[in-house]
This record gives C-alpha cells, structure tokens and sequence, in this order.
C-alpha cells in the first residue's frame, strides 16, 4: 500500500510543544499528565494538549494556523490554561529541552499501549526519552515538495539548533553542550535523516522495502530530524529543544515557515549527497558550541561560522518574510544571534547566580509562565 | 588477681545498645513484613508488641519510657518534613483541598464525638477523644509514600490534609485542656493563658527555627550536604527547645516546618531529603511505639473502642467522597485519599500521652478506648494506605515485563 500524501493548504504552519510537569517543592519532574489532561480537555482550546511517552510528560498540539500572529495568540492563550490548570494541582510547567537533575529510572511510562509497546521495545531508551522538543509542521501541496523541502532543509538544522537550544544540564550535570537533548532522540536505530530520495514514488520504494523487512509500520517509526508527514500533508522539523517561552517557539515556527517559503521560491538543484555528507558534522558542532559552531558548505568547500550562515539566511528570506508576515519574528532571531543570548546561556547564567538546579528549574517554569 | 576489668553480670542495657538492639530488630521485622507483602511499618510495630511485654519482663520498662526521647526526635522530623509538604499557596488555589481536610475532620470529629456519647462518656473526655481521632498518622504516611516511590495528587493531598489535621486537632485539644482547668476550678486565668501560651508559643518557636535557618544557610555555602546537617541540627534543636519551654513538639516542629517552605522568601534554605536520617529514626520510632503499646488495652477497650474505630473509618469516609470529586478526583483517588488518610498512630499517642499527664480523668475514662482503637490501627493503618495509594495508581507499578514483550514491535 503506498502512502497517500494528504494534500494542506500551502505554507500552513503548526507546532507540537513538549513540556516538563514538575512539582512545586524541588521542581523536580511530577506524575500529573494523567490529571492535567483530562481538565484541559473540558476547555474547548484550539488544537489539542495530549499525553507523551512517561507521565512527566504533556504536548500541546497548535492548530493549523495561517499566519505567525495567529500562531503566537493561540500559544499564549493554550498556555495559559494549562499554567491555569496545573496551578489548580499544585503542579508546575515549564519549556526547556531536558530536565535538568530529573534520575530517568524513575520515570514512568505513560500508560497507553503505544508507549507500553515503545517501553517494552526499547528498555531503557524509553525512558530516557523523557526530553523536550518543538516540532514544526509546514503545509505543502505534495509529496514531491514535502521530500524537496525535507532535503533543503537539512543544511538549516544547526540554526534551528541553535536557536532553540535549552538543555545544557542532563541528570544533575554540566554537559558542555547547548543541546543535550538530541542524545536521546540518537540512540534510537531509526533516527538521522530521511535518504536520498528525489521524489515522493521514490520514497514509497524506500518506504515499502522498510515495512516489507517488518522494520517500520508506519512513518511514527522513523525518528528523523526531519520527515514528510503524509496523513497532515505537511513537512516536520523535529529538531528543536522546546524554547523556555512561547514566543521563542513561535518566532523559531515562524523562521522554518518562511525558510520553506523561500525554498519553494527559489528551487535548489544541487546534488544532496555531499550536504549529507557533512550533516552529521554540522549537526554536532551546533549542538555542542551552538552559535560559535563552524559549518562546512560542502557546496562553497568552505567553513562558516554558525552565527554568520544565520544572519546571511536571515537576509536572503528577508522578501519571503515580508509577504509572510514574520519580519518581526526573524528580527527577533536576527537580535537572538547577535547576543548570543539563548535559552542555554540563560540557564547557565541562573545557575552561576544560584548554584541550585532546583532554582534553574523554579525560574525557568516562572518564565514559562509568563512570557 | 583482680577481675574488675571483666564486665559484671546482668548486662546494663544502655542507651547505645538499646538503640541498636532496637534498630536491628525492626529492621528484620520489616524485611520479614516486604517478605509477606506488608509495609514494613507493620513489622517494626509487630517487633514492638513483642519486645513491650518481653522488657518489662526483663524489668527494663524504665529505659523503654526513657527511650521516648528518640520517639520525640523521631516524631519532631515528621512534623517538619510533613510542615514542608503542606502548601498554603496551593489551598487558595484549589478550596476543595482545605475543604476537604475540614469537612472531613469535622464529620469525624462529630461521629466519634456522638458514638461515644453513645457509650455514656463524659463530654469533654469524648471530645478529646474525638479530636484526636481527626489525627492521621504523618509517620505512616511519609514513611509509606517513601516506600512505594508513590506520587500524585492523593499523595499529595493526603500529605497537605494530615498536616491540616494535625493541626485542627491540636488547636481543639489545646482548647478543650483550657476547658479541663475551668472544670477542675483550679485557675479560671490559666484556662485562657495556658492553651494560648501553647498555641502561640509554638508558632513563634517554629518562625525563630525557621529564621534562624535563613540566616545560618546565607552564611554558608548552598550545598545539600551542607543544608542537610543545617536542618537536621535545626529539628533535633527544635525538638529540645520545646521540650525545655513545655510547648508541643506536634505544633512547634509543624509550624518550623511550614515557615520554611521557601514560597515566600528568597529560597535560601534548600529543600534537603532528610530520608536518610529518617528512616533511622523512623524505625525506632515505630518499635518504641509498638513497645509502649499496653496490649491488654486492646480488650479494655471493647466495644466502644471497636465503635470508635469504625466511627472514625466512617467520618473520614464521608468527608472526603463529599468534598474532593468536586476537585476534579477520580472515584479511585477519592476512596484512594480517604483510605490514606485512616492510618492513626504516633501523634494520636503523643496526644493521649499528653492529656493524661495533665488530666488523669481522662485516662482513667477514655485510655484505653483510644489505646485500644490505636492498637487496631497501627496494624490496619498501613495496609490502608498502601492500599489506596496502589487503587490511585501512585505507587510504583510493578514491572512484570514478559520477555518475549521485548522483541515485539
């Protein structure tokens, strides 16, 4: 059976959001999804709010919204009401890519029989998989176009990296990287990029050949940094941490949307194999030294720092970005860059000020909260 | 030759020995209890009851009494560590909460309250009674919610609950012993100034605790281990002082405990584990507790002591399935929070302990209904609550995979 590609409005866009539930006393990952969602769901808010891997876990799904404004009001609005309907439990919530000193053994699986079956196949990584995401949906009108743009965008994955980056501490310590979370999401044997694959036939091929060995069942199987999404029609960035605030994962959102714009526009021949040569390269520099990581263009054979490939890209898409309507998203970006200031370096700067990770998490929850 | 240095026969059994004798021996009783899938409390407090009859046998009742110091230790933990967990903050958020606790203590307190009535006993002693039924065991609480990993919103509640609880029943008790001075006709001004010495003494005790923890903490490194020893010198201190200013350690410690919650201030004092101390102590106190238990008291008690017991697991009942659905609970967690709220052990002892110290009618008449209706619950207690933690689904689920589970995609 091929896989039919659901055809969505062009340049539609959604996010799926990733939270932390913690308790009040130390801030430290709680049992409260089960509590939590059952609440929410009397609310009648846009989108969906749903249950992710262990019970620490919860996952805002947006609707599918046209315009960056629009996605930004309803963040704050679904925001609000979970912030609203945790306080009720005396729970908490918060952005960030990991939870700082969480023990993953004491984790537990949330139980629907999904995550039973992806607990029982993967032991531990189960668990382990307790980590924070943002991942960004893009309408397109084809499968041919979801598997261009998942190849094009694949040199702009250290940016989005970068950009997002909040999980410096992992269980109690110092990792040196920007992001600690894409460890997880690697250990998985079907994790990496999409291969390269120049339409959507072909990537039935790929797809049917995988399913026939009884290796996947459906595309949910394929933990890639990006995927095509045939039952949405939409392409989907899985690569960011979950920003510490709804506006960062807005303007992040807004950043891949107006990219695709730009890509769709601008059609990119250039063989992929070379850039997927490099990937995994470019990919653990801007995990590990985030803005100051260095790129190789396997195109231009030259290295590049992260921050300077960012802020040319920034200026390339500046026309798609007007007729999308994100020039005050990218302008904040373009400003995120400039600073330096990430979600990374604000953790770590709490944590200089008050040497207690039970704080970073206290903090980091109240930012959620509020901005 | 001189044989001094040989020790003389019998031994004495001193402090050291008696509390590691005591230590051991719980801790083999509980391990025998996880053997029969008991909470260990149950065997601690079964060690107890044997090693009660079995001292006093040995004449060694004395040091048993004297052993109460580490009792009060054990207890003054507790209460801070139960202070810490209650969350003013979230009581005004949620009202059925605080309701709930209320509503509950009420019914309890009027069903034990009017079932003993029933029985012919005196009023004030009745009432007594009936408020140290609102009591729910913190120690069992803590000390099961520990052993199970259990977390979630019953888990949670009941903790906020018990400490609310403890402290209605002291706040009744206070004033009903007020009442007992008028009765007595010894000291019309006494009856005023002793429950409010009582009262206000031990919140101000536990703010300068508290305060004082702030001010040690800025001045030393933000370090666990550091704030650990900070605290847990701070508890054991806390437990003397209210000993020497004749305040009860119940309330002192739970006020310390609740002015330390670092929601208003500016987090200086770090929320340590004191499990580890715990569990020392905690051990010792339910074997001292098991010990001091009079167990013929269990058939004094008889009927009214049965009436009470049920009275009480009816008044808990009822308060909590009225109030927390409209929280938004589960009927699982509703029962759940309610049996985890049954557990009635050391404070209600340390109560009586107190009340008959000042007020022998009451031991006299009430004793051994209480002691009796303690006797059932130190064993049915801890079963209660392990239990409904586990229908609530808070306790760690026990993982039973199958292997052939694992290769299944």
């Amino acid at each position: 059976m091929p896989l039919e590609f659901a055809r969505s409005e062009l340049l539609t866009f959604g996010v799926e959001l990733e939270l932390m539930v913690l308790n009040t006393r130390d801030y430290n990952l709680a049992r409260g999804a089960a509590d939590i969602l059952p609440r929410l769901a009397k609310l009648g808010l846009p989108g969906e709010v749903k249950p992710e891997i262990t019970e620490s876990m919860i996952e805002i799904n947006s609707a599918v919204n046209k315009s960056y404004d629009g996605l930004r009001r309803e963040l704050a609005q679904v925001r609000d009401a979970i912030v609203a309907t945790a306080e009720r439990l005396n729970l908490a919530v918060a952005g960030g890519g990991s939870h700082p000193f969480h023990r993953w053994h004491e984790r537990r699986i949330y139980p629907t029989e999904r995550f039973k079956r992806v607990s029982a196949l993967y032991g531990y990584l189960a668990k382990q998989f307790t980590v924070f995401g943002q991942h960004i949906h893009v309408g397109v009108t084809s499968g041919d176009d979801a598997v261009y743009l998942t190849h094009r965008l694949a040199p702009y994955i250290p940016h989005f990296i970068a950009l997002s980056a909040s999980s410096p501490f992992y269980q109690g310590e110092e990792t040196s990287f920007e992001t600690s979370r894409l460890h997880a999401v690697s250990a998985f044997p079907l994790s990496g990029h999409m291969p390269a694959v120049d339409s959507w036939d072909e990537f039935n091929g790929f797809f049917d050949e995988m399913q026939g060995y009884g290796i996947v069942e459906s595309m949910k199987d394929f933990y890639w940094d990006i995927r095509p999404k045939p039952e949405y029609g939409t392409i989907e960035v899985r690569i960011c941490d979950t920003p510490l605030t709804v506006e960062r994962a807005a303007q992040i959102a807004a950043y891949v949307q107006t990219l695709c714009a730009h890509l769709l526009r601008v059609r990119r021949t250039e063989p992929v194999a070379p850039m997927y040569r490099v990937y995994g390269y470019n990919r653990f520099q801007a995990c590990r030294f985030g803005f100051d990581g260095n790129l190789v263009d396997p195109y231009t054979r030259g290295p590049n720092r992260l921050r300077e490939d960012l802020l040319a890209a920034l200026t390339r898409i500046a026309p798609d970005a007007e007729a999308m309507g994100t020039r005050e998203a990218l302008a904040a970006l373009d400003k995120l860059a400039k600073t330096e200031m990430n979600d990374t370096k604000w953790l770590r700067e709490r944590y200089a000020e008050t040497k207690s990770l039970n704080d970073v998490v206290r903090m980091q929850s109240e930012r959620w909260c509020t901005e | 030759m001189n044989a001094s240095f040989l020790p003389s026969l019998p031994f004495h059994l001193s402090f050291a020995l008696l509390f590691g004798v005591l230590l051991v021996a719980g801790m083999l009783g509980g391990e025998l209890a996880r053997y029969f899938r008991v909470p260990r409390i149950v065997g601690y407090v079964l060690v107890g009851f044997i090693f009660g009859p079995l001292a006093s046998a040995m004449g060694l009742a004395l040091l048993i009494d004297e052993a109460r110091i580490f009792v009060e230790l054990a207890l003054g933990l507790v209460l801070f560590d139960l202070g810490r967990r209650m969350d003013v903050k979230w009581m005004r958020r949620d009202w059925t909460l605080a309701v709930t606790g209320m509503v509950q203590s009420a019914i309890t307190f009027a069903a034990v309250f009017y079932t003993l009535l029933a029985f012919d006993l005196p009023t004030i002693q009745a009432g007594i009674a009936a408020a140290i039924a609102m009591t729910t065991s913190p120690a069992v609480l803590l000390l099961i919610v520990h052993d199970t990993h259990a977390e979630g919103q019953v888990t949670e509640r009941a903790l906020n609950i018990a400490a609310l609880n403890g402290l209605l029943a002291s706040i009744i008790v206070t004033i009903l012993l007020g009442s007992t001075h008028y009765v007595a006709r010894t000291d019309i001004e006494a009856a005023i100034l002793h429950p409010l010495y009582l009262f206000g003494g031990s919140l101000l005790l536990g703010a300068a605790m508290a305060w004082s923890g702030r001010v040690i903490a800025r001045a030393v490194e933000r370090d666990r281990e550091v704030h650990f020893t900070l605290v847990a010198g701070l508890v054991v201190a806390g437990v003397g002082l209210a000993q020497e200013l004749k305040l009860p350690v119940i309330l002192a410690l739970l006020a310390f405990g609740l002015f330390s919650r670092n929601d208003e201030r500016g987090y200086e004092l770090l929320n340590v584990n004191l499990a580890p101390v715990g569990r020392l102590l905690y051990i010792v106190l339910f074997v001292i507790t098991g010990a001091s238990m009079p167990l013929p008291m269990l058939f004094a008690g008889g009927a009214a002591a049965i009436a009470y017991v049920l009275a009480r697991f009816a008044g808990i009942m009822a308060g909590v399935l009225m109030v927390a659905p409209l929280g938004g609970l589960r009927l699982k967690q509703t029962v759940g929070l309610g049996l985890a709220l049954l557990p009635m052990s050391s404070i209600a002892l340390l109560l009586q302990h107190d009340i008959a110290r000042l007020y022998p009618a009451f031991e006299r008449d009430l004793s051994a209904v209480v002691l009796g209706a303690v006797i059932v619950m130190e064993v049915v207690g801890p079963l209660a609550v392990q239990w409904g933690l586990k229908l609530a689904g808070e306790t760690v689920p026990e993982e039973t995979e199958a292997p052939e589970a694992q290769r299944a995609a």
